[in-house]
């Protein structure tokens, strides 16, 4: 709490540090753009600085012992902690509450296009409100899986005690809140109303919010490069003996593809948005065709990350899904090692695909095909994700919890995103189809079917793992139902919608659309209400539900055979890892060995919790 | 045992081929796509519709395994689950099969509808008039071979090859006609084409489609920068364009 303080307080006074120095030099006001670069940037370190880093790293350069940070309990949630646990749990609830926030925003959208002609919102509201939702829930598909389950079980599934750079870690945790305090302030500037994707020349010349957007989003870039980076070395340098390649967990290799992309692209977004902000504050013209630049540079370089983006929101939701299904229908992993290919294919093929999102935006013809060809052959590897999925489940012995039911509702949903995917890849499609709402329905499909279907799987099956409880089944799967009822019901309007004539981003629409339109909105409505049921659901379980002892999947993996949430530094030993982890079926067969380690006792199977009984009943 | 495997192949057989034929009554049965008013809106629904056509037994076939899955699968378990299935952990040849099928399809769909749909959506580059179309924060301003202009209206020939020669004064816009579908951007800074034959006489009182809608965010105006677009019949044009470009 202590820490928390004085980094806003830092925070405030590095703002103003910045800015009034900006302003002496300069004159002008100090709400011009270049005060608000200059304030932030000096506002970012001082929030560092307080937060923990002067207390650690900074304090070791001038030769003082590092003050670590000694609360514990609840607090340490509040805090520099540098336990890939707590930072991972610090994750896992700030994005579901930017997840709600997000979905607060669409609700808005959606009830503003209940009916065509002026609602509630204005169009330049409604452009404001739909950039925020836009920008807001990419920064959670990006980051809620990644952030919270590849730290608080990347370490635990291979073995380590902690990731290989923990303060690192914090760091990149403490970088979020001010991408959420600069996003959220920009109406303080007049807002940004350029979607998530900021094309300029309109984000050059648009209201002082979207300086605010830029500044921001870099610094989650920041944030994801050094995610991204902490992961791969961990997953390199951290793995418990006997812990091959060979036998990673399905999650820790898609965890470790996603890190490489977000490692080497996102730079080039932090780029694309430095040079608008250039743009805009340094009278530079890079997008400037008047001028001699070119708005199409911008395209190029931020679909150059933004395309790989998406594998980075959905390779991890791979993971979490084949995890989920390989061990709740206790067979092993059908093609373990195809899959891993695929996982590496997928993240090596991201990168040459950007394209495929200028089908009509003016770049050279020539560059249409080649785009397209290596866009449909994405699908291959994809199709072994979906295979193996299948046949994992295919003659199971399939335990129909909640994480179960979820994971196989992300087969249909991401199915769902995939196939509409080839109408948008295919040229002569994406040219009547593009910027339309059918490009919203599918990547609906594919962001939040493909990424918050597996976050929610992920949250179902690792919840009795983290809290060491149990949630209520049978509302888990009434919530996983009416989720996935609403969803189909909002979002397959959309579809008919784009190929009718209706364009994305818009506060008002031809009124022929209009009783699609109702119709959506009103299964929106339905759809953002199971989110309340799954906010229930959990803190009812995390507060009073039966508990759930080591391993109440009876699971093979690492974690499950640590204490239900596992001790500081996970293991009291150094486990040994023996066997590949999904050998379901084959007698005798163990992943690893815990010789040695006796602070955490296997709990014998009578003793577990299953969700069933408890206080529940 | 063999009795039960071969119920779990029929179940999935007879659910895939409920859902595929589902799937075609509802995709191709019902009409989906609006009315074509050019030669350029067939070539882009026939490849809609082929895709279309490929991808509802894929998604049927996927949706069946599912639902077998959860028919024939699932067990009881009591407390924690202690039997296991049959440890197959992978079928070569299976494998290779299913990425032999799934290449040789997006090879398919690459050639067409997508090398040959390119090519035909693109045809020629040559045109029977030429259309310069200039958008700005939230119009577009339109002028004739012959010196014609008009404001936030467009009028075309029918079964008359058109090139649109498109710029922007301002922000990136998209020139995008639903009822022709087909799109492109106006970047500043740059000139974009686009080739349409209109092939239908007909109005926006006809199909609200028949517009020019932007495509591109560009603020304030962006869901109101339309126009309504009108095919009028060869001599009808050349009469109304001529009388234009006398008046002004």
């Amino acid at each position: 709490m202590r820490q928390l303080l004085r980094a806003v307080i830092f925070g405030i006074l590095g703002y103003l540090v910045g800015a009034l120095l900006t302003w002496l030099v300069r004159g002008g006001s100090l709400s011009d753009e270049v005060c608000v670069v200059f304030g932030y940037v000096v506002g970012l370190i001082g929030w560092l600085f307080g937060i923990g880093m002067g207390d650690t790293w900074i304090r070791e350069w001038f030769g003082l012992p590092a003050r670590e940070s000694e609360v514990s309990g609840w607090k340490r949630y509040l805090g520099f902690s540098t336990d890939h646990k707590v930072i991972g749990v610090q994750y896992l609830a700030t994005f579901i509450v930017v997840m709600l926030l997000g979905g607060i925003a669409a609700l808005i959208l959606r009830f503003e296009l209940a009916q065509a002609g002026e609602g509630i919102l204005n169009a330049d509201r409604y452009n404001q409100v739909m950039s925020m939702h836009g920008i807001l829930m990419v920064a959670v598909a990006v980051a809620a899986i990644l952030g919270s389950f590849g730290n608080y079980l990347v370490p635990i599934m291979i073995g380590a005690d902690d990731m290989a750079f923990p303060r690192l870690n914090a760091v990149t945790f403490w970088l979020i809140p001010p991408v959420a305090i600069g996003l959220l302030a920009a109406p303080t500037l007049g807002s940004f109303d350029s979607g998530w994707t900021a094309y300029p020349p309109l984000s050059v010349v648009n209201n002082g919010g979207q300086i605010l957007f830029v500044l921001a989003v870099t610094t989650f870039g920041l944030s994801s490069i050094l995610g991204g980076l902490n992961v791969i070395t961990t997953v390199v340098t951290m793995r418990a003996p006997g812990m091959t390649w060979g036998r990673l967990p399905i999650f820790v290799w898609a965890a470790f593809a996603a890190s490489m992309i977000s490692l080497l692209t996102t730079q080039f977004f932090a780029a694309s948005l430095v040079l608008i902000a250039m743009d805009r504050v340094a009278g530079t013209v890079f997008f400037n065709g008047a001028a001699g630049g070119d708005p199409l540079l911008y395209q190029h370089l931020f679909w150059f990350y933004s395309h790989p983006a998406v594998y980075v929101m959905v390779l991890p939701g791979f993971g979490v899904v084949l995890e989920t299904i390989t061990h709740m229908s206790r067979k092993p992993l059908f093609a373990y090692k195809a899959v891993v290919v695929s996982l590496l294919t997928i993240a090596g093929l991201s990168v040459i695909v950007w394209a495929h999102h200028m089908f009509t935006s003016g770049m050279a013809e020539y560059l249409h095909g080649p785009f397209m060809f290596a866009t449909e052959m994405i699908s291959v590897p994809t199709g072994v994700i979906f295979l193996s999925a299948v046949a994992t489940l295919w003659r199971g012995k399939l335990w129909m919890k909640t994480p179960l039911f979820f994971a196989m509702t992300w087969v249909f949903q991401f199915l769902m995103g995939g196939v509409t995917g080839i109408f948008l890849a295919d040229v002569v499609t994406d040219v009547s189809l593009h910027d339309s709402y059918f490009v919203v329905a599918h990547f609906h499909y594919t962001i939040m079917g493909g990424m918050i279907f597996a976050f929610l799987t992920g949250i179902f099956f690792w919840f009795p793992k983290i809290t060491g409880r149990m949630i209520n089944d049978r509302l888990g799967i009434i919530f996983a139902l009416w989720l996935t009822i609403g969803f189909q019901l909002t979002f397959l309007p959309q579809f008919w919608l784009g190929t009718n004539g209706m364009n994305r981003r818009i506060a008002d629409y031809p009124e022929q659309l209009e009783g699609a339109n109702l119709f959506s909105t009103v299964a929106a409505f339905c759809l953002g209400a199971s989110f309340l049921l799954l906010v229930y659901i959990l803190l009812t379980g995390a507060r009073r539900g039966p508990k759930a002892g080591n391993n109440p999947w009876n699971a093979s993996t690492l974690e499950w055979h640590v204490s239900s949430p596992p001790p500081e530094h996970n293991f009291s030993g150094q486990p040994t890892v023996v066997g590949h982890p999904y050998r379901y079926g084959t007698a005798g067969s163990r992943h690893a060995e815990f010789a040695g380690m006796t602070a955490v006792e296997q709990i014998p199977p009578e003793q577990t919790g299953t969700g069933e009984g408890g206080d529940y009943e | 045992m063999e009795q039960q495997r071969r119920k779990d192949w029929i179940l999935f057989g007879s659910l895939w081929a409920v859902f595929s034929t589902v799937g075609f009554y509802l995709v191709l049965g019902i009409d989906l796509l609006p009315s074509q008013w050019a030669h350029e809106a067939e070539v882009v629904d026939d490849a809609y519709i082929l895709l279309m056509g490929l991808s509802i037994p894929i998604f049927a076939g996927i949706a069946a395994v599912l639902l077998t899955s959860l028919i024939r699968f699932r067990v009881k378990v009591d407390g924690i689950p202690t039997e296991d299935g049959p440890p197959v952990q992978t079928n070569r040849n299976f494998v290779r099969l299913w990425v032999a099928a799934t290449l040789s399809l997006a090879l398919m769909i690459t050639v067409n509808p997508g090398f040959i749909g390119i090519a035909e959506l693109r045809g020629e580059p040559s045109a029977d008039i030429v259309v310069e179309v200039q958008s700005q924060r939230w119009s577009w301003k339109v002028n004739y071979e012959n010196g014609a202009e008009t404001f936030n209206q467009l009028y075309l020939p029918a079964n008359k090859r058109v090139r649109f020669d498109i710029t922007s004064l301002d922000l990136v816009h998209s020139f995008w006609i639903p009822a022709f579908r087909v799109k492109i951007d106006a970047v500043p800074g740059r000139v974009t084409h686009l080739y349409v034959t209109p092939d239908r006489v007909g109005s926006f009182e006809d199909d609200f489609n028949l517009r020019v809608q932007c495509a591109e965010i560009c603020g304030l105006g962006h869901a109101q920068m339309a126009m309504p677009v009108s095919v009028l019949a060869p001599t009808d044009f050349d009469a109304w364009v001529s009388d234009l470009a006398e008046g002004a």
